[in-house]
C-alpha cells in the first residue's frame, strides 16, 4: 500500500486499511471455501472447459475404471492410516492377487473358488502384518516394507516372472458390464466404499480404529483391544488389495507381477488427499474417495490434453503438496475438515 | 518492585491486545508491563486466557489486536524463535528437550562451541559447567537428558534459556509435577534471577506459591485482566473471588466414619524388586470411601496404580476386587473388567482421545453397550453425552468439539465423566487435580465426594497434600515402598503426612505459612 502523504493523511490511510481487511477476510474466505471437494469441481471444469471429450457418459465410466483398483486399495489404506498405521505391502499384494487368481483359473477350478482362495491368501499377508506389527512390535513402515519385498517376489516366482493369461476369458466377470452400463468392478467399489463408510461411522469396530490411530495407549488403558483391531485393520487392507488384484487382473485378462506394483504410494497419496494424518485418528472414506478421483481425473484429463505420461507423473506429485499445503493453511485459519 | 512504573522503562508491555477464534474472543483488551526485575504471578480458570496471554508475550501466537512493545518500541515475532532473539525465553509445561544428548549439549544446543567446523566437546562441557554454576546448581552435564529427574530437567531447561542471556521469563506452571522440595529449588533460582534485572512471568495454580514468590499478581477471568494486586496488599480469597467473579465455594471434608463393610478392593502383601519398590504393601477400599494414598516422588505410590490397571505384571501379592481374587492384571483390559476404572496422571498422553470429539470421548469405555450387534446407537451415544456433560458440568460449545480445544480443567472433567460412565466398582484416580484451576479443582472435588456417596469406592494416588488431606476419608502414607502411617480423622494434617511422607520432623507452622521447606 502507498505511504499516506502529510497532505491527506486521514483519508488515505482508512482506505488503504481497509483494502487491507477485506483483503485478509477474502484470503481467509478463499481458503476456508477451499476444500478438496471443490477443488476436483475446479478441476472438472477446467478440463471439461479444455477438452470436449472430458464429460461424456464414456469418459466418466472411463475414469471410474481406471480408479477402481487403485479406489478399492486406497480404503483399506485408509483403515490402516485411520489406525496410526501404514501398509507399503499392498504394492506386493495387489499383484500377488492377480498373478495367484490367474495361475488358478487356468487350473479349470470354478471362477468364485479362485475369487475365495486368492483373497485367503490376502488375508493371510495382512495376518502376518499384523502380527509383526502388535507381536513383534516392528514399526508398521518397516514391517510392511518386509512384506512387501516377500509378496511381490512371491508373486514374481508364481509366474516365473512372466505375464500369464487367462485360458478362459469368461473368468473375468468383474471387469464386464451388467447394471447401467457400469462395469462390476465400478459396482464393487461403490458397494465396499459404502460398507466401509458404514463400518467405520457407526460400529464399535470403526470408532476403535480412530480411537487407538487418535491415542494408542490412551485407548489401550481404557480397555480396547488395540492388538486386535489393529490386525484386524491390516487383515481389510490385504484382503482389499488382494480383491484389487483380481480386478486388474481381470481387466487385462492376465496376471503379471507387476501390475499394481505402484498401489502403494499412490493409496497414501489419495488417502493423504482425503485429509487424513499420517499419525492417525483423522481422515474418512469420502475424502478417501474424493483423492482418488482427483489423481485418476488428472491422469485422464492431462491424457485426453494430450500431455506426454512423464508430465502427468510430475502433475500429480504438484498437486498432491499443493492439496496437503491447502490443508495446512486451513488448519492454520482454524477450519475443521 | 515496580513502584515507579513511569519513570523505569518495561521490559515488555502490551497495550490493549485481544486475540480470537472465529466468533470465540480469547483475550481483549489486556494492558500489561513488567519491569526489571519483577516477579509476575498469572492466575486465572483454565479458559480465562492466560495461557494465550503469555503465548503472544512468547511469540507462539500473534494478537489480533493491540500492540505488544519491547522496551519503548512496538514488536511483532513471527515465532517463539524471533522472541528468543529478542531476550525472550519461554518454558513450557511440556519441555522440549534432546533426551539422547548431554545436559551440556542441550543447554548450549544450537551454539556449540566448534573450532574450524569441529567441535570441541571441551569447551562445550566447561562453558555448560559454567551456565550451571551462575545459578549454584549442582548438576552433572556430561549425563544425558534422559537421566535426569523432571524438577532438574526444567532447572535445565531454564539454564538454557538464560544461557541465552534471555531478560524476560515466561513460564507455564512451572511447579505443576514438582514435589514440594523441588518447587523450592526453582523458587530460588528464579529469585536470583530477580537480582540480576530479569523479569519473570509465570503461570500458577498455587496460591502458596504465589504469595510466596510473586510481586504482582494479575488475574485473568473471561479473557481480560481484571485485577492486578500485590501479595502483600491482598489475600487469598480474594484472589478466589476475583478469578470466579463470586466468593470461593469452600469445599467441605466429611467427618471421619467408620465404613464396615466388605471391602470393593484388597490388596494383601504387594511387593517388587527394583530401586523404586513396594515393600509388602496391603490396603482395603469399602464402598462409599476414598481412600488417598500419599507419598513423594518414588515412594511407590504409582506402583499401586500400575499394577492396578495391568501394566505391571511383575507385582508380587494377591488381589481381590469385589470379593473375586484375581492374579496380577496382565492387561488394562483385564482390569477394566473387574470393574477399576482408571483416571491416569498424564490426561493428554493416557487418558483422552484429543482428537475425537467430547462425545466420542464420553462413549469410549461404554461403546459395547451401546451397540447392537456392533452397530452403535447413535442416538443413544448422543444421549449418554449430554447427561454427562450435564452432570459434570463440563463447558463446551457442542459435544462434538475435539477435546484438544477444552481447557484442562474441562479435559479433565471429560476424563472422569468417561470413566464413570463404565459404572465401575473402584474408581482409581491419579493426580486428578494436576494442572487444573481452582474452580475445576473444588468441582473434581465434589463429584469424587458424590460419586463415593453412591457406593463405590475410590482410590485417590496424589502428591498435591492438600488435596490428600481434604478428599480422603482416609490417607495411607507412602514412605520407600511401604505404608508407614494410616491417616483418619484428627490426626488427618498436612504436617502429619508430610512429617510420615518424608520421615523428617518438620514444623507444623512453617507447612501452615507455606514456608519454604526444602
Amino acid at each position: 500500500m502507498n505511504k499516506p502523504s502529510t497532505m491527506e493523511p486521514t483519508s488515505h490511510e482508512g482506505a488503504s486499511r481497509v483494502r487491507r481487511m477485506s483483503r485478509d477476510a477474502l484470503t481467509r474466505l478463499a481458503i476456508q471455501a477451499f476444500g478438496l471437494t471443490s477443488f476436483y469441481l475446479l478441476i472438472c471444469v477446467f478440463f471439461a472447459l479444455r477438452s470436449e471429450q472430458f464429460l461424456t457418459f464414456s469418459n466418466v465410466v472411463i475414469i471410474l475404471s481406471n480408479i477402481s483398483v487403485i479406489g478399492i486399495v486406497a480404503i483399506g489404506q485408509a483403515i490402516v492410516i485411520i489406525s496410526g498405521g501404514f501398509d507399503l505391502s499392498v504394492s506386493g499384494t495387489v499383484p500377488l492377487g492377480a498373478v495367484i487368481f490367474a495361475t488358478l483359473i487356468n487350473t479349470e477350478i470354478a471362477t468364485p473358488l479362485a475369487m475365495v482362495i486368492t483373497l485367503l491368501v490376502g488375508l493371510l499377508v495382512g495376518l502376518c502384518n499384523g502380527l509383526l506389527v502388535t507381536r513383534a512390535g516392528i514399526n508398521p513402515l518397516i514391517a510392511t516394507l518386509g512384506t512387501l519385498s516377500i509378496t511381490g517376489g512371491l508373486a514374481l516366482t508364481v509366474t516365473g516372472g512372466l505375464t500369464r493369461g487367462f485360458e478362459y476369458p469368461e473368468a473375468g466377470i468383474l471387469a464386464e458390464s451388467s447394471i447401467a452400463g457400469l462395469p462390476n468392478h465400478i459396482l464393487a467399489l461403490f458397494v465396499i466404499s459404502l460398507i466401509s463408510y458404514l463400518v467405520l461411522n457407526y460400529t464399535v469396530f470403526g470408532r476403535s480404529v480412530y480411537a487407538i490411530g487418535g491415542n494408542r495407549e490412551a485407548s489401550r488403558l481404557a480397555g480396547l483391544r488395540t492388538d486386535l483391531i489393529t490386525t484386524a485393520v491390516y487383515m481389510i487392507c490385504a484382503t482389499l488389495s488382494s480383491f484389487a488384484g483380481i480386478i486388474v487382473a481381470s481387466q487385462l485378462l492376465a496376471g503379471s507381477a507387476t501390475l499394481g506394483s505402484n498401489s502403494a504410494l499412490t493409496s497414501i497419496a489419495a488417502v493423504v488427499l482425503g485429509g487424513a494424518s499420517l499419525s492417525g485418528g483423522k481422515g474418512g472414506i469420502f475424502g478417501t474417495l474424493t483423492g482418488v478421483l482427483v489423481l485418476g481425473t488428472l491422469a485422464n484429463g492431462l491424457a485426453l490434453l494430450a500431455v506426454p505420461a512423464f508430465y502427468q507423473q510430475i502433475a500429480t506429485g504438484v498437486v498432491l503438496l499443493l492439496a496437503v499445503g491447502f490443508g495446512r493453511m486451513r488448519a492454520l485459519f482454524g477450519v475443521e475438515d | 518492585m515496580s513502584p515507579s512504573a513511569n519513570v523505569v522503562t518495561p521490559l515488555i508491555e502490551t497495550v490493549g491486545i485481544g486475540k480470537s477464534y472465529g466468533q470465540h474472543r480469547v483475550l481483549q483488551n489486556v494492558t500489561f508491563r513488567l519491569h526489571p526485575g519483577e516477579a509476575v504471578a498469572v492466575i486465572g480458570e483454565n479458559g480465562a486466557g492466560k495461557s494465550t496471554f503469555v503465548k503472544i508475550l512468547a511469540g507462539a501466537i500473534r494478537q489480533d489486536s493491540g500492540e505488544l512493545r519491547l522496551g519503548r518500541t512496538p514488536v511483532s515475532f513471527h515465532s517463539p524463535r524471533d522472541a528468543l532473539r529478542h531476550g525472550i525465553a519461554f518454558i513450557p509445561q511440556e519441555l522440549a528437550y534432546v533426551p539422547q544428548l548431554s545436559v551440556a549439549e542441550n543447554i548450549l544446543l544450537g551454539r556449540w562451541p566448534q573450532r574450524a567446523g569441529m567441535l570441541t566437546p571441551g569447551m562445550l562441557v566447561r562453558r555448560a559447567q559454567e551456565e550451571v554454576a551462575r545459578f549454584g546448581l549442582t548438576i552433572d552435564v556430561v549425563r544425558p537428558m534422559s537421566s535426569l529427574k523432571l524438577a532438574d530437567l526444567q532447572l535445565v531447561e531454564i539454564v538454557k534459556a538464560l544461557a541465552r542471556r534471555a531478560k524476560i521469563i515466561l513460564l507455564d506452571e512451572p511447579t505443576a509435577s514438582l514435589t514440594e522440595a523441588e518447587s523450592g529449588l526453582l523458587i530460588g533460582v528464579l529469585r536470583r534471577l530477580l537480582q540480576e534485572g530479569v523479569g519473570i512471568v509465570y503461570i500458577s495454580h498455587h496460591m502458596d506459591e504465589v504469595f510466596r514468590f510473586s510481586d504482582r499478581v494479575d488475574v485473568f477471568r473471561n479473557g481480560e485482566l481484571v485485577a492486578s494486586e500485590r501479595p502483600s496488599e491482598t489475600n487469598h480469597n480474594a484472589l478466589i473471588t476475583h478469578m470466579l467473579g463470586q466468593a470461593e465455594e469452600q469445599f467441605d471434608p466429611l467427618p471421619p466414619q467408620i465404613v464396615t463393610r466388605p471391602p470393593i478392593l484388597e490388596l494383601t502383601g504387594w511387593s517388587t524388586e527394583g530401586v523404586s519398590s513396594l515393600r509388602d504393601v496391603s490396603l482395603v477400599v469399602r464402598p462409599g470411601e476414598i481412600v488417598g494414598l500419599f507419598g513423594i516422588r518414588g515412594s511407590g505410590t504409582d506402583l499401586i496404580a500400575e499394577g492396578l490397571v495391568g501394566r505391571r505384571a511383575d507385582i508380587s501379592g494377591r488381589l481381590a476386587v469385589g470379593g473375586c481374587i484375581f492374579g496380577m492384571f496382565k492387561r488394562p483390559i483385564e482390569a477394566r473388567r473387574a470393574g477399576i476404572a482408571y483416571v491416569p496422571a498424564e490426561r493428554k498422553k493416557d487418558g483422552l482421545i484429543l482428537g475425537l470429539s467430547i462425545r466420542n470421548n464420553l462413549s469410549l469405555l461404554v461403546l459395547h453397550m451401546l451397540a447392537r450387534s456392533g452397530v452403535i446407537d447413535l442416538t443413544d451415544e448422543r444421549e449418554l453425552a449430554e447427561a454427562l456433560i450435564a452432570r459434570f458440568n463440563v463447558r463446551c460449545l457442542s459435544q462434538m468439539q475435539p477435546v484438544q480445544q477444552l481447557s484442562g480443567g474441562n479435559q479433565q472433567k471429560v476424563l472422569l465423566a468417561s470413566r464413570l460412565a463404565a459404572e465401575p466398582q473402584l474408581l482409581l484416580l491419579n493426580e486428578p487435580s494436576r494442572g487444573v484451576d481452582v474452580g475445576a479443582r473444588l468441582e473434581i472435588h465434589k463429584f469424587l465426594r458424590t460419586i463415593a456417596a453412591q457406593d463405590r469406592a475410590i482410590l485417590l494416588i496424589t502428591s498435591d497434600i492438600e488435596e490428600a488431606v481434604v478428599v480422603s476419608d482416609r490417607l495411607l502414607i507412602f514412605r520407600d515402598g511401604r505404608i508407614v502411617d494410616e491417616l483418619i480423622g484428627a490426626r488427618k494434617t498436612q504436617g502429619q503426612a508430610l512429617r510420615g511422607a518424608t520421615g523428617a520432623s518438620i514444623d507444623e507452622q512453617a507447612i501452615n505459612d507455606g514456608a519454604n521447606f526444602s
